[in-house]
């Protein structure tokens, strides 16, 4: 790797000045016309719409003439009570993903490593990952049957004990929690088959040579597997917490009217608000918004992670 | 060495075995969990309508019948069946063509510019503006209302080009000279060394892409108003979720017609899968993010 490094640099010292750049570009024309058509998509669907956040200074949306208004987008977003509960909504529902759902892959990986034979670990690894592959209206449907009041599983179940049926999908004081399990229901494999990936490229001697220590099964979760994993887990957290604010198609396939108010996030306010209603420098303030608060929250994580556990990805 | 470990064996030999089994159980109960709702939706998805009126959560199959398939085929929900296909198998070609090559580019380090435009292309992976301007975007590119919208500004997902980026660069770097010395420039060296070699990788890709031009349901939402363009997951919410009654007699639609259109939403991606999964583990290696 460090040989590699230095030939770079020697090769970087060598094309110094105009012609030596020149000559760099036409040697690599046909690398530089295969990337072409997929930066210019770069620029045009990822930075184009950065640039489109400018739009929450304006008064965009009904009037011809576009203006700058400084922000008054902002001080009527942050006076409206409806924003106030999407984005309490939106860190509930983030706080709850993160707890509850980020560790369940890691402790389903290490079971699954636990397996002896290899093809009941091909096996289990082949069906949880199916549930990903649905979409969220598919998946949205699978819970309302099995909740639903009168042929669900789960209150068939609950009427078999005495108890009475609940209406999951239409009580505030359920619904969050249909939304976190059934998260957990698609998601579950899919972080799960990436952290078996990352586990077996652990070393096996390592293993062999704590157990020649005396280092017990547990110790050596602790003090080998999960330090060989750990950039993996540092990414799936950065990852996760840049989308975790930007919660929007599940919620858009299971919310209904009977559960706004512990489900509206900020997403579906934006939607509301931007595109239904045409105020559009409003949504982009509320897009603003979630995104400078996203990315807050992934640059203060990876600092956090490089800081006491060197390790980050940005 | 020989004498302490004999020991520990045995006694941890017990403690390990609760463990296998409580470990086997575990796991069994999660497959059961994630099994039996698709077993479910097929099993009523065949059933008749007698068998689905009481409000039961079938498991056994008391009945099969392919009429409600049947009614399908010759419903408009075909419509929305061949426009998700048309998205989803457009879409993914054209990801791939860009995709592929972007990925090969940026695995080449000798590559100009290579760090910077790295670092352009991840902070996608963690930055996204929003609804909002990618809204404004489709509309003044003009494509509210066309399939495009559902394909054009989705051919390229970050996570996807940096495991085909990754997986590039782990190619040795000896058989791509050897083929460069053999005369090919870059675009055959790819087409004939490097996409031979990264079928694995590249064919979980394509699913992955398949996966989410067919699922994809808020962007339809968002810039489909036009009902004949409407995808099959944009009708299978409203048939479920507002109880859309074209299917049914006198406006009732039973458990096992909706259960056949899901079957019909999860099909494709069910009949691929099997084939691509063995490629997985190797594809799936996250991490090295950062260049």
């Amino acid at each position: 790797m460090s040989s590699r490094k230095e030939e770079s640099k020697v090769r970087e010292k060598k094309k110094t000045g105009f012609s030596g750049l020149w000559r760099t570009i036409c040697r690599q024309k046909y690398l530089i016309l295969m990337m072409l058509p997929g930066l210019l998509w770069f620029l045009i669907f990822k930075y184009c719409t950065y640039a489109g956040l400018g739009l929450a200074f304006t008064n965009y949306g009904f009037k011809k003439s576009v203006d700058f208004v400084g922000l008054r987008n902002f001080i009527r977003l942050f006076r409206a009570p409806q924003f106030w509960t999407a984005f309490k909504n939106t860190l509930i529902i983030s706080i709850c993903n993160i707890v509850f759902y980020f560790p369940f892959p890691i402790i389903i990986a290490l079971l699954i490593n636990e397996l002896r034979s290899l093809r009941t670990k091909r096996a289990v690894q082949f069906m949880i990952y199916i549930p990903y592959f649905f979409s969220w209206v598919v998946v949205g449907t699978i819970f309302v049957n099995i909740l639903s009041p009168s042929s669900g599983v789960v209150n068939q179940i609950l009427n078999a004990f005495g108890f009475d049926s609940i209406y999951f999908m239409a009580d505030p004081k359920w619904f969050r929690a249909v939304l976190i399990l059934s998260y957990i229901w698609r998601q579950m494999g899919y972080g799960a088959v990436i952290y078996v990936a990352t586990l077996s490229t652990v070393d096996v001697q390592l293993y062999e040579a704590a157990a020649i220590d005396g280092c017990s099964k547990w110790k050596q979760v602790f003090y080998i597997t999960l330090p060989s994993i750990k950039p993996t887990i540092v990414t799936m957290l950065l990852l996760n917490l840049s989308h975790v604010l930007l919660i929007f198609e599940q919620i858009m396939v299971m919310y209904n009217a009977s559960v706004y108010s512990v489900s509206d996030v900020l997403q579906t306010y934006t939607y509301r608000e931007g595109i239904l209603s045409g105020n559009i420098a409003y949504g982009t303030a509320i897009s603003l918004f979630t995104g400078v608060v996203s990315l807050v929250l992934v640059m203060g994580t990876n600092w956090i992670s490089k800081h006491f556990l060197e390790d980050s990805i940005l | 060495m020989k004498r302490k470990p004999a020991s520990n064996r045995i006694r941890e030999s017990g403690a390990r075995k609760i463990f296998r089994v409580f470990n086997a159980l575990f796991l069994a109960a999660v497959c059961i969990v994630i099994i039996i709702p698709i077993w479910n939706v097929i099993v009523t998805s065949f059933a008749e309508d007698k068998d689905v009126m009481g409000g039961v959560y079938l498991l056994i199959p008391k009945s099969f019948t392919l009429k409600n398939y049947i009614r399908i085929f010759n419903s408009g929900y075909m419509r929305g069946f061949w426009n998700s296909m048309f998205v989803a198998v457009v879409g993914t070609g054209l990801a791939m063509l860009i995709t592929v090559p972007l990925g090969y580019a940026l695995a080449q380090k000798k590559l100009i510019g290579r760090k910077i435009i790295m670092r352009l292309i991840s902070i996608t992976l963690v930055f996204d503006a929003g609804i909002m301007p990618f809204y404004i975007l489709i509309k003044s590119l003009g494509l509210i209302d066309s399939r495009w919208s559902l394909i054009v500004p989705f051919m390229i997902s970050t996570f996807n080009l940096i495991i085909v980026k990754n997986f590039m660069t782990s190619i040795p770097e000896s058989l791509i000279e050897a083929a460069k010395l053999d005369g090919c420039n870059d675009l055959m060296t790819l087409i004939r060394v490097v996409i031979p070699l990264s079928v694995p990788i590249l064919s979980a890709v394509m699913l992955f892409y398949f996966v989410s031009f067919w699922n994809r349901y808020t962007e339809a939402v968002m810039f489909i108003n036009n009902s004949s363009k409407y995808t099959l997951q944009v009708m299978l919410r409203s048939l479920v979720f507002q109880s859309d009654g074209s299917l049914g007699e006198g406006n009732i639609v039973y458990d096992n017609m909706k259960m056949a259109v899901m079957v019909l939403g999860m099909l494709p991606v069910l009949v691929i899968y099997p084939f691509v999964q063995r490629y997985f583990v190797s594809g799936l290696m996250v991490g090295g993010v950062k260049e």
